[in-house]
């Protein structure tokens, strides 16, 4: 009994310390996903829980960033908490003072996440992939698709996106 | 502001790369994240989970109650065959949904891709769902036979003569609980469903026909238990009749 809570504790430890080590997947998992800063902790706290759950049946058979995005992509997508209609995304921490450029860059965030935001659950996973510089492959293998797919699909999530950002800048 | 002229895509990936530092994310150490882990789940597959997991634990506090009512009515054959018979029927049921329990936790699996991990929930529920539904509704029966038996031992000691009112009052709350307790899950469920299916369409329009095909095996394999478990709850019911009924012959 003692053992096993010893061994309990040294797998809970290592774990966290891996995915303390590669938060930055579910950083930007939960940016896509979640609105408010708010929800956006749940949404990480959320997806922890479920990597930890999943985490004994990881074989290394994937690497395990790979890994790691399909539990916390399959965890966001299926996650069907009611949209609380918040206007749009709070990306800006408060307490980051913005030059012209930062304040420049910011403006170009706002407009892609708000295109982003727009997409469905899907089209957010493969877009967030394909920023996040994964191969077709891999985008492939984390969404169970073919490559063709997820090779067609990007080119219509892009020119959605592109007149998302068009219309977007037009009400600026 | 952004020049959708020269948009392409390493624009779109030099925004993306903007976007952490922007948003303000915070960075967590290892012991903060020990600590997220032992939190409470949000997700709709734990919820649906946590509803088996409670019913389970309810059909085993109502089989407990059942074993105490077999033990005070000791030398009331009629409600001992009651209570008996209902022991006997509710431990297959608790087996048989821990069972459901470890197949939806394997389908629920976060570890399986997107496409596997919709289709797989899909196909859950809508096939072994229903009996998991009513597995669940039914328990609502046995849990009022049992307290009202243990409730009639208090107050009376025995089991007092019921008229023919009571019995449409007792019958008909029955049956509005467990209409209720179904309808009620039913349509969570049914919410479920209807986004599992909308992702999986914009995943793939085809994964939705295999999906559909997988069903359909699906439920021509659950025809049998469907069958059983409606069996269980037809004589469920005329147990409850027969106790309303004996409740007549009964003395103090």
């Amino acid at each position: 009994m003692k053992n096993n809570a010893k061994v309990q504790q040294s797998t809970k430890k290592e774990f966290s310390e891996r995915i303390s080590e590669h938060q930055g997947i579910i950083h930007k998992v939960t940016m896509i996903y979640a609105d408010s800063p708010a929800d956006r902790e749940d949404l990480f706290q959320e997806i922890c829980l479920q990597l930890w759950r999943s985490y004994a049946r990881f074989r290394g058979e994937a690497k395990f960033s790979t890994w790691m995005y399909r539990v916390a992509l399959n965890t966001a997508i299926s996650n069907v908490r009611k949209n609380k209609n918040k206007p749009g995304h709070e990306f800006l921490n408060e307490n980051v003072q913005l030059s012209d450029e930062g304040q420049s860059d910011l403006d170009q965030v706002r407009l892609l996440f708000r295109a982003v935001a727009a997409l469905n659950r899907i089209d957010k996973a493969i877009i967030l992939l394909w920023l996040d510089e994964k191969s077709y492959d891999e985008i492939a293998t984390i969404m169970g698709t073919s490559k063709s797919n997820v090779s067609v699909k990007l080119v219509r999530i892009k020119r959605r996106l592109e007149a998302l950002i068009k219309e977007a800048e037009k009400h600026e | 502001m952004l020049n959708l002229n020269e948009m392409n895509d390493e624009k779109l990936k030099a925004m993306w790369s903007k976007a952490e530092k922007l948003a303000g994310a915070s960075g967590y150490e290892s012991p903060s994240i020990e600590q997220f882990i032992s939190g409470r789940s949000n997700d709709s597959a734990q919820k649906i989970k946590n509803m088996i997991i409670f019913d389970i634990v309810l059909k085993a506090l109502v089989l407990a109650v059942l074993v105490v009512d077999f033990v005070l009515f000791w030398g009331t054959f009629n409600v001992m065959v009651v209570t008996a018979a209902g022991t006997v029927m509710l431990i297959p049921l608790l087996f048989y949904q821990k069972k459901l329990l470890t197949r939806f936790i394997l389908t629920a699996d976060n570890g399986q891709t997107t496409r596997d991990k919709l289709a797989s929930m899909l196909t859950y529920l809508k096939t072994r769902f229903f009996t998991t539904l009513l597995l669940v509704a039914v328990t609502y029966l046995f849990g009022f036979i049992a307290g009202s038996l243990a409730y009639f031992y208090t107050a009376y000691g025995y089991v007092r003569q019921l008229d023919g009112v009571d019995v449409i009052v007792f019958i008909s709350f029955i049956f509005i609980g467990i209409l209720f307790n179904f309808l009620v899950n039913r349509a969570q469920v049914n919410y479920h469903i209807k986004h599992l299916e909308a992702c999986l369409s914009d995943l793939n329009e085809n994964s939705l026909a295999l999906v559909s095909e997988n069903i359909e095996l699906q439920r021509k394999h659950d025809r049998l238990s469907k069958f059983l478990l409606a069996m269980v709850f037809v004589v469920g019911l005329i147990m409850l009749v027969l106790v309303f009924k004996s409740a007549g012959y009964l003395m103090r």
